[in-house]
């Protein structure tokens, strides 16, 4: 189910009438969010039902072991275990058949004929996400950060809870803290969090899917196209990413809000970054900020003595698998690279370890000409890596690249009236989202008079109602 | 070594690595409590903890370290 859908909307209202209809009970919560999340899962994709619960109870039981047993071999033991089975369940769904493909590839180079083929593996949906709640789980008990869930009930609901169960963001263990008292339903919250999905739904439907059908048209048929249209689409295929994928965050948080539940933070206007590694602590922030948890600061300690090139080493190791995580595609371990890449500079020149912090003008909220330099030139390399992102193989990426550098890149790229409202979406998301940078989502006007509040609200349903594109999956659904 | 001269030295190392003259620890003290102790500084801390006393930690006795007082616990019993 598709949260801008028919379906969703009738499934929703059930589970919030079910779910506050049971105020001050905890438990009866948190199985109606257990059974709406495993029905939200089933509707989706049936078949893996099983493996959810399967892999939720083998972890819930690997837990209580790790924090059971008083040997400290055994419980680095049963550790190892669940980590080994969570990145096996990836591995196995998202990257055997590429191994397979490549490695037959890899004999026939040698002149091996060979019938090796991969098997129709079928990635369950949202195991790149449930898969990281696992693994985060066992660590964080055996670290001794978290006491393992007594009740499987608000384990289970942790794991497979719906909003966030196909496209994250990724909640770690303490999210289970706001399940063991029941949940009192608080208006502004609620109200907040109706705000956020509205903000999610108009940057999804008008802008994501708008541009989408663009840079869609544009990639179907690289070589036809002008320099120009090609830059044009590499830029707004980084705003339809963006659009797409935090609209899907604002819509998970917001529904969160209205169960009186918080959900991570996702993304923090990344387009406001002043360089790479800022970037990075503004974009997908729950799988950085996961991976920063779990791989880079462990690899950072046992580097410690190589100095900055330690780091160098750990930053590069995280930013590929940042890369890869997204799936089994050379063109994903060649964006992972790239990026780890580009924070060399930053490391030798210490401005990794600085607070990126905007300067603006006295008298106009703007930033200082040196600060909307360094916006546009990270943003100049987010485009180019989303580009290595969208491709479907190396090859497809270079002759996009190839494309770029022609003599008609000074020419007008290929546009059309029917792009124009989501041009202005564009533009009046950036505005909106400038003004709102020190805020949790772009949307939070409570201060504003009420009046002023229900034409912004009307407007933006208009907007989405009239405008709204061809109906695209969502981009993170895949992942 | 005791405790207090251990607290001293290392102190010193905090006031150094982090630039700051005005870092006083504590037991309690948590990276909470220091503006400029973030886990990319915590490295800079180990690293030159780990010269100045002449020891080495183990990776899950770095992990363990709920404060100060637990960081000194350990350098004390190296």
């Amino acid at each position: 189910m598709v949260f801008n859908s028919l379906p969703f909307v009738l499934f929703f209202v059930v589970v919030f009438t079910l779910y506050w209809s049971a105020p001050g009970r905890a438990k009866l919560q948190n199985w109606v969010l257990l059974l709406a999340s495993y029905f939200f899962y089933g509707y989706a994709s049936w078949k893996m039902l099983p493996l959810l619960l399967v892999s939720t109870i083998a972890f819930y039981a690997i837990g209580r072991g790790i924090y059971r047993t008083e040997n400290e071999k055994t419980s680095s033991r049963m550790t190892s275990l669940g980590v080994v089975l969570g990145i096996g369940l990836l591995v196995y769904f998202k990257y055997l058949n590429f191994f397979i493909d490549e490695f037959s590839r890899m004999l026939a180079g040698f002149g091996l004929e060979n019938n090796i083929h991969s098997f129709g593996i079928i990635m369950p949906l949202g195991i790149s996400f449930f898969t990281f709640r696992l693994i985060s789980y066992v660590l964080d008990i055996h670290h001794g950060k978290y006491k393992p869930t007594e009740d499987f009930v608000t384990f289970a609901s942790y794991v497979a809870f719906f909003p966030c169960i196909l496209s994250g963001p990724i909640d770690r263990p303490k999210f289970m803290g706001q399940l063991t008292a029941a949940r009192i339903f608080d208006y502004d919250t609620a109200v907040d969090g109706c705000r956020q999905i509205l903000w999610g739904l108009f940057k999804k439907v008008v802008i994501a899917d708008n541009c989408a059908t663009y840079v869609d048209t544009v990639w179907g048929d690289v070589s036809a196209q002008s320099g120009s249209t090609l830059v044009l689409a590499a830029v707004l295929y980084s705003f339809q990413l963006y659009a797409d994928f935090s609209g899907y965050s604002d819509m998970a948080i917001g529904i969160g809000k209205l169960l009186n539940l918080k959900v991570a933070k996702n993304f923090n206007y990344p387009f406001f970054a002043l360089n790479m590694a800022d970037f990075w602590r503004r974009w997908h922030m729950s799988l950085t900020s996961w991976l920063t948890d779990y791989v880079f600061m462990p690899l950072n300690i046992r580097f410690r003595d190589w100095g900055q090139w330690g780091m160098i080493l750990a930053i590069v190791i995280n930013m590929f698998l940042v890369g890869i995580w997204h799936g089994a595609n050379w063109t994903y371990a060649v964006f992972g690279l790239y990026h780890g890449l580009l924070f060399i500079p930053l490391i030798l020149t210490g401005a990794f370890q600085k607070k990126a912090k905007i300067h603006t003008y006295e008298k106009v909220d703007v930033p200082v000409l040196a600060d909307c330099i360094k916006m546009f030139l990270t943003f100049v390399l987010v485009c180019i890596g989303q580009l290595i992102f969208r491709a479907n193989s190396v090859g497809e990426l270079g002759l996009y690249l190839a494309g770029i550098c022609k003599a008609n890149i000074i020419s007008m790229p290929y546009l059309h009236y029917r792009y124009i409202p989501a041009f202005i979406a564009l533009i009046i998301m950036l505005f909106v989202e400038w003004k709102s940078r020190k805020q949790d989502h772009a949307l939070m006007i409570q201060s504003l008079n009420v009046s002023v509040r229900w034409i912004i609200y009307i407007t933006l349903l208009v907007t989405t109602f009239s405008f709204s594109g061809i109906p695209v999956s969502y981009i993170y659904f895949q992942f | 070594m005791d405790k207090n001269q251990i607290l001293e030295e290392v102190q010193e190392i905090f006031r150094d690595v982090l630039d700051n003259e005005n870092i006083v620890l504590e037991d309690a003290t948590t990276a909470d409590d220091i503006e400029e102790w973030d886990s990319l500084s915590h490295i800079q801390l180990i690293v030159a903890i780990e010269k100045h006393f002449k020891i080495k930690f183990t990776s899950k006795e770095i992990l363990s370290w709920q404060n100060v007082g637990e960081m000194l616990d350990t350098i004390a019993s190296k």
